[in-house]
């Protein structure tokens, strides 16, 4: 029996208002919180709600179907904002017992690539946060953008964590299949379970894509790849937004998610599962990754948020402002200086070579440039340096 | 993100058209400055072009108005209103310098030299045979008209500004006149940007189907690596002309000039506004911040465009703005307003609206403040600056040539 593991992700970023250069030391917010919620209520209109909806009905329906949800901090700050009944429905959802919840950062941040004890302060924020929402305490980790590595399996594994999502990609797999469990070598007891990325990106990038051979993909014939597949599971990880926002409803997503219960039991080698449940079993072989593997762009690294110098330079900043913020105990400046962690500020300042990886960059940007998304994050982080010396009492 | 491409509708079968031969041409161009005499856009494009054209195997001859050295071009030969030749031939044909006040340097009687050179264009009858007529701008456009029809050559105008724009609109009739004609009587026209083009079919009623865009360019290979070091300037160069909006360059450098105490403030160039750019200065309390160099060199100007900081360009009108491009050359990052020619040949530039003078402030703070914000700007911006030259522009002029010799020879 071959598990079907689909896992949704649900994430919006606080993004930056325009904050120029003039701005510092005006007092002004550097989240333009008019605008992120406005974004939210778009995309709750034409993604959410619909899919939310559709996902309930096929719980009803069926008995056997399951999946799992990861939900950022800032998706649910900004939702009880923006749209309280989204939040319902979410809750509604895992109150059905068979919606798995998986823990990541609250502020779906860089916070694993800084010192301790950043990145455990904001899985452990995320934690309660869905003790709070949805009481429950996941047993299941995934890290930003299923960064995955040696050291943050050790890491999920000190925390408690049972098992951890990675990117199945051939680099860390040495030709091995990506539909087997297995455990890191430096963390024995952790499972991992890897994203099967060509399955994965069928549905969230290539969907919708006249000049794809598969083109139109129906649910009959993803279910029949499914089942051609052999293994103990099949990781179909994706952001929530694939459905109704990334690929728009006109292209048929929402039908193709509604039949495919209906055409995976067709299938009787078909199960679904939880991340959870999916989990449970004997790990195949161990798994070693000493540098970060993401699912972002072609070179699956860091590349996606640290690759070019803005990037680069931009972290190191934070990273030294977030020293200063430590010194303070004004929880606005934490707050400030976690939501300018957000991998999402990184990935804008994309400046690459490879064109098919700019366009996904743009596509996801608010800013018409990468120059822009630098200078207008550097502005808002030199003003959180000046405040936060202000508030420890140093010369500015 | 894969996005399906909207299918376009099928372009319509265009007429059939008796074949153009596609050998070297004889090609007489009409100018107006040249270096190293030259103020703008215009007499750099003119020198890049007959470059190329020659080395690529066509005939130049180039009219200019008047026998001033200029810069020689291998395979080029110029001609002007009382040089050698014309001596030989009329000895009482005056140069223009006569009409150049010796107070100001400009042109006293303008439409009075423009009708003695026109005039002298449409009499030539020693150039042999000609395939093309080429005017810049409007200053030959009435004699380069008649020349052409006599000629039974292709008429072909390119436009680095117009009227309106240099006037702010306010254009002066006699010169509109001139480019008017000059548009109205082209088998083909060309505009240094789409910005232009959108502007000739607008307001000079130009046939969308004869208007062509060929932008400018730099010299890939003369174009020094970028320094290792760039003193705190941040520039303008080019003329000092109210369409620049030098203004705007001031304002915005008085709001940053307190939080940047080692930076240097450059005004490049020479132009009428020169006596109120200095008042405004003074008024905003930064005469001892900006520093007016008056004239620059060619290799003056190459110097300050690959050494600054940051390069300013603020014009209220800009065509193209070839200095942009020079300076995106050396690696410098640029700001330039939005209606610049330039800014559409690449994103790797700031723009900004020409009349924002907060927003210029804080693009220069940003460029100064930020070193991996203007090293990446500035190594983009090189790439994009370099990536094609004067030889590709050179060949998509000589496409328009056999266009409009296509043209001519179907009426």
């Amino acid at each position: 029996m071959t598990q079907v593991v689909l896992e949704l992700h649900l994430h919006q970023p606080w993004r930056l208002g325009r904050f120029r250069y003039l701005d510092l030391g005006s007092g002004r917010s550097y989240f333009d919180h008019a605008r992120n919620l406005e974004i939210f209520r778009t995309v709750a209109d034409r993604s959410y709600r619909p899919t939310l909806d559709r996902l309930l009905g096929l719980l009803d329906e069926s008995d056997e179907f399951r999946f799992s949800l990861s939900v950022t901090g800032t998706f649910l700050e900004q939702a009880r904002d923006a749209a309280p009944d989204v939040v319902e429905r979410l809750r509604a959802l895992v109150g059905t017992g068979r919606v798995g919840l998986v823990a990541e950062t609250y502020y779906h941040s860089l916070a694993f690539l800084l010192p301790p004890p950043e990145l455990r302060e904001e899985v452990e924020l995320h934690r309660e946060l869905l003790r709070q929402t949805f009481h429950r305490d996941p047993r299941t980790l995934r890290m930003t953008e299923l960064a995955y590595s040696d050291s943050l399996a050790r890491f999920a594994e000190a925390r408690g964590f049972r098992a951890m999502l990675a990117e199945g990609w051939p680099a860390i797999l040495h030709g091995n299949s990506p539909t087997y469990r297995y455990c890191a070598v430096t963390a024995p007891t952790l499972t991992l379970l890897m994203r099967h990325f060509p399955l994965s990106d069928d549905i969230a990038f290539r969907f919708s894509a006249r000049d794809w051979s598969e083109y139109p993909l129906t649910s009959e014939k993803f279910a029949q790849w499914l089942a051609s597949t052999p293994g103990d599971f099949i990781g179909l990880f994706m952001d929530f937004e694939t459905f109704g926002e990334h690929q728009p409803a006109e292209s048929g997503i929402l039908e193709f998610l509604t039949h495919l219960p209906d055409a995976v039991r067709t299938h009787p080698g078909l199960s679904w599962a939880t991340v959870d449940e999916a989990a449970q079993g004997p790990p195949r072989d161990t798994v070693a990754s000493p540098t970060v593997v993401t699912w972002a762009d072609e070179q699956r690294d860091l590349g996606a948020w640290l690759g070019n110098d803005l990037q680069k330079s931009a972290f190191e900043a934070a990273q030294k402002v977030g020293r200063l913020v430590r010194l303070t105990e004004d929880p606005d400046l934490w707050t400030d200086w976690r939501r300018l962690l957000t991998s999402d500020h990184f990935y804008y300042m994309y400046v690459g070579n490879n064109a098919s990886d700019r366009r996904v960059h743009q596509y996801f940007s608010n800013y018409p440039n990468p120059f822009d998304a630098y200078a207008n994050y550097m502005n808002a982080l030199t003003d959180l340096r000046r405040r936060a010396l202000a508030a420890t009492g140093a010369p500015a | 993100m894969a996005r399906a491409t909207s299918l376009k509708k099928p372009p319509e079968a265009p007429p059939r058209l008796p074949p153009v031969s596609s050998g070297p041409l004889n090609i007489v161009m009409i100018g107006w400055e040249f270096p190293p005499d030259h103020s703008g856009g215009l007499g750099v494009h003119s020198y890049e072009m007959v470059r190329e054209l020659a080395q690529l195997g066509h005939k130049v001859t180039f009219l200019l108005p008047d026998s001033r050295p200029h810069w020689e071009v291998p395979g080029v030969d110029f001609r002007a209103p009382g040089d050698a030749r014309d001596r030989a031939l009329a000895p009482e044909v005056q140069p223009l310098r006569a009409y150049v006040s010796p107070e100001t340097g400009t042109i006293t009687n303008l439409s009075e030299v423009a009708d003695f050179y026109n005039a002298w264009i449409a009499s030539r009858t020693d150039l042999g045979r000609v395939d093309v007529v080429h005017v810049h701008d409007w200053f030959g456009t009435v004699g380069g008209a008649a020349l052409a029809r006599r000629e039974h050559a292709a008429f072909v105008v390119t436009i680095h500004s117009t009227e309106y724009d240099r006037s702010l609109d306010h254009p002066w009739t006699e010169i509109l006149r001139r480019e008017e004609h000059g548009i109205a009587q082209a088998d083909r026209i060309i505009a240094v940007s789409r910005h232009l083009r959108a502007q000739l079919i607008l307001r000079y009623g130009a046939p969308p189907d004869r208007v062509r865009v060929v932008y400018n360019a730099v010299r890939p290979a003369d174009s020094t690596p970028p320094p290792d070091h760039r003193p705190p300037t941040v520039i303008y160069i080019g003329r000092l002309a109210a369409m620049k909006g030098i203004d705007t360059f001031l304002k915005a450098a008085a709001r940053v000039a307190p939080s940047f105490p080692e930076v240097q403030f450059v005004v490049g160039g020479e132009g009428p506004e020169l006596p109120h750019l200095l008042h405004l200065a003074a008024s905003l309390g930064i005469a001892d911040r900006v520093m007016f160099l008056g004239r620059v060199s060619e290799a003056e100007r190459t110097y300050l465009l690959s050494h600054a900081s940051v390069f300013v360009l603020p014009s209220v009108v800009e065509p193209f703005g070839i200095a942009a491009l020079e300076a995106m050359a050396a690696g410098t990052p640029t700001i330039v307003s939005k209606t610049s020619g330039v800014a559409e040949i690449s994103a790797n530039l700031f723009r900004v609206d020409f009349w924002d003078v907060e927003e210029f402030a804080n693009r220069i703070a940003e460029l100064l403040l930020y070193p991996a914000l203007s090293k990446t700007l500035g190594d983009q911006g090189r790439e994009d600056a370099v990536r094609e030259g004067w030889r590709e522009r050179a060949e998509e002029t000589v496409t328009v040539y056999r266009e409009a010799i296509r043209d001519r020879r179907l009426t």
